[in-house]
């Protein structure tokens, strides 16, 4: 065992067991740590927004190179702040049409090609599928389980006769599904304290070489 | 009936003691129960295998600190793998708190190869957009990042010369810890621009990539730590890495930890039930 | 006015990105370019307004003195000092912000919050994860058999006749209760349910419990994922549409102007 002798690393453990004395119970050092987390997120947010977009995309551009349109996207940006004026609140109104409206209007197009058109067509059974039996029934089962759970979400009408026992299927698939998700999750929530582990063990005691 | 009642008031601290416990000690004290690549690893590593020396993989850091257990691992070994087959990697991100990420391996996995910043990697950096920074390199990567992460002109960087936009690029690997993420990319850069994107994602949406993979929209997979682990085998069986590989590290205690939760749901139900019938 | 000019951009900058789409023209591409470098910027100010919020309700609780206002003092100071360092001595390598505050502060705290989550995890699997209904046991069976095929112990364990053997269990009890309960309809709709999958746990299913895993999740899973990938997508674009066309308008906020 060779415990680290470097202060960022014990710094790193303290506020690491800072977090996990939460397990024990709510105490000052952990809402220490939590708030500490919250001011030190917010701070580095607000550096590398401006290292990395608003002075090389903005400041360069508009006061360095003297490009004056630049200076539409710069009061949008302000308009943003006006949320602190009641008075001309109703300014950021402008910034969220124009983000709002560009995203809307990006967003359609990509959303119906790669998440309705690619998915449905990657559903239809095609004569590959034929090639082989077992291919055949998963692919007869696939298509049955999208069809199925599609039509459980359809409450317009009544789940009574066909739809009741379509309905009633899709219920297997999506359980199966939210099934599997769990079972992911659960290993995904273990690998993040595996992880601390590691850091605790490896670069903290030098248990682990 | 008084077992199974004190089984389920058992204090929640003692199931943590115990969780903590089983997950510690097969990192100190490994099982040894080896790793095997699995098929959707082994596509990915064949696509990057595959490619002609000297083309650019691109790299998007679209995770944070929290996701660096399953994600990072993934990451470092593809970059090796990119190095050691002699193709240059360009990094960029759309989380804010990837950069920090990023710079980390940039620092720790280049040198292993005699890598050389500006002519063989480099780092654009975040920007934010999102949808808007995918659109902007699908028509000209200059214009969204007109400096890189260390303030150089992408002009002055050799590798810039042969990759301008998302069509130079013959794949894309996304690490994403949820949104936004793969699914960006799908939607903006290959259904616009035609690229190919492949993910190493979180544990957790792993079940929803399905049916992008289905379709073809993902070329590969890399799921969880378990996909870190699988790739840094592939890695390392292919003679391209030495370096200590932190996802297999972990597998056993994984194992383990797996096997904990099921045993968790059993007895607890098994209680419950035992409890309830007797209660009725 | 107020109102209307902000629907007016919408609607302009929505329609003209939907057709921009389909429209490979020269000024149409450069239209393009110049909204979404717009829009870039834009965003970013987004984000510092999201941080000033931040700002504000813990200087509000400062000032108001409620509960807990000593910890707004650390977000307050941890802020302040983080934004003066990262934007004084920048972010690259070497400097505080990256190899102090990022490596050594940010990345313990942040991840160490998301580890405490494994162990709520294996709290709420041993008191609330129950298999009160056929629903829920399914999902549980669905769960189980990807976390043992999805790591090295369980990837390798036969799978055929350990499910067979509690597919005829779990059937023979049912059989044995429909019976009990003169439920003659339902005894042949589990036997049935038992020689269908008894077929498929033979025949269709891999031998191991790793390709079963990735059997479950490429099907079953698989077409309940895209029936909610096609949801979504279908809700979002209807979202889309009815922001651009003025019709959904709760982002303008309240009030007449």
């Amino acid at each position: 065992m060779h415990v680290s002798t470097d202060i960022l690393t014990w710094l790193a453990v303290v506020l690491t067991l800072g977090i996990f004395s939460f397990l024990w119970k709510d105490n000052p050092f952990y809402k220490f740590c939590e708030h500490l987390f919250v001011g030190v997120a917010a701070g580095y947010t607000i550096c590398v927004t401006w290292h990395n977009s608003v002075y090389p995309d903005l400041i360069t551009p508009l006061f360095g190179q003297g490009q004056l349109l630049f200076s539409i996207p710069l009061l949008l940006g302000l308009c943003y702040f006006a949320r602190f004026i009641p008075r001309v609140s109703w300014l950021i109104r402008f910034p969220m049409a124009f983000v709002l409206g560009w995203a809307s209007g990006v967003a359609i197009p990509a959303a119906l090609q790669a998440d309705v058109l690619r998915q449905v067509q990657g559903t239809f059974l095609t004569p590959s599928i034929f090639a082989r039996w077992d291919v055949f029934l998963w692919a007869l089962i696939s298509f049955v389980g999208v069809v199925s759970s599609i039509l459980y979400f359809f409450f317009s009408r009544e789940h009574k006769g066909a739809l009741k026992l379509a309905s009633e299927t899709g219920i297997i698939f999506l359980m199966v599904g939210f099934g599997a998700s769990f079972g992911y999750t659960v290993m995904a929530r273990m690998s993040l304290l595996i992880g601390r582990f590691q850091f605790l063990l490896r670069d903290w005691l030098g248990v682990i070489r | 009936m008084r077992f199974f009642q004190t089984l389920l008031r058992i204090d929640r601290r003692i199931i943590y003691l115990v969780v903590a416990g089983l997950v510690m000690l097969p990192l100190v004290r490994p099982l040894g129960l080896g790793v095997t690549s699995g098929p959707r690893a082994q596509v990915l590593f064949d696509v990057i295998d595959s490619l002609p020396s000297g083309k650019t993989v691109l790299i998007s850091v679209d995770f944070d600190p929290a996701s660096m257990p399953e994600l990072y691992p993934m990451m470092a070994a593809v970059m090796r793998h990119a190095f050691a087959r002699d193709l240059k990697v360009l990094i960029c991100g759309l989380w804010v708190t990837g950069p920090g990420l990023a710079d980390r391996a940039l620092s720790e996995i280049p040198p292993e190869y005699g890598k050389e910043y500006g002519k063989d990697v480099v780092y654009l950096g975040w920007k934010a957009g999102v949808d808007a920074v995918i659109l902007g390199m699908g028509e000209n990567i200059k214009s969204v990042f007109p400096v890189d992460y260390q303030g150089h002109p992408l002009e002055s960087l050799p590798m810039m010369n042969e990759v301008a936009k998302l069509r130079d690029i013959p794949i894309a690997v996304i690490f994403s810890a949820g949104d936004p993420g793969y699914r960006d990319w799908i939607r903006y850069g290959q259904t616009r621009y035609g690229l190919r994107v492949s993910a190493g994602i979180t544990a957790v949406s792993a079940a929803d990539a399905y049916p992008y993979l289905q379709t073809g929209q993902l070329t590969g997979l890399l799921a969880g730590m378990k996909g870190g682990a699988e790739y840094e085998i592939l890695v390392q069986k292919s003679g391209y890495s030495n370096a200590y590989m932190p996802a297999v590290a972990a597998m056993d205690s994984q194992s383990l930890a797996h096997v904990v939760i099921m045993l968790l749901v059993i007895v607890g139900n098994v209680a419950y039930f035992a409890t309830r019938k007797r209660g009725a | 006015m107020k109102r209307n000019i902000p629907l007016v951009v919408c609607l302009v900058m929505g329609v003209s990105m939907m057709v921009q789409f389909f429209v490979p023209h020269p000024v149409s591409v450069a239209y393009y370019e110049l909204t979404t470098r717009w829009f870039r910027i834009v965003a970013a100010f987004a984000l510092v307004l999201g941080t000033g919020s931040l700002i504000m309700y813990h200087s509000d609780k400062i000032q108001r003195k409620r509960q807990g206002w000593f910890y707004s003092v650390v977000t307050i100071l941890a802020f302040v000092a983080t934004a003066v360092i990262g934007l004084g001595w920048g972010i690259k390598r070497g400097t505080i912000l990256q190899d102090v505050i990022f490596s050594n502060i940010l990345v313990p705290l942040n991840a160490s919050m998301f580890a405490i989550l494994a162990f709520y995890m294996a709290s709420a699997a041993y008191r609330a994860f129950r298999a009160r209904t056929k629903e829920a046991s399914l999902l549980l069976i669905a769960a189980f058999v990807v976390m043992l095929g999805m790591v090295p112990l369980g990837a390798n364990l036969p799978f055929r006749l350990p499910a067979l053997v509690l597919l005829t269990v779990g059937v023979a009890v049912g059989i044995y209760l429909a019976v009990r309960n003169q439920n003659w309809r339902g005894v042949l709709v589990l036997g049935l349910l038992w020689v269908l999958l008894g077929l498929a746990v033979r025949f269709l299913f891999a031998p191991r419990f790793g390709a079963v895993a990735e059997q479950v999740l490429s099907y079953p899973n698989m077409a309940a994922k895209r029936a909610i990938v096609l949801g979504v997508a279908l809700g979002a674009v209807a979202t889309s549409l009815k922001v651009i066309l003025g019709i959904e308008r709760g982002w303008l906020g309240g009030g007449k102007s």
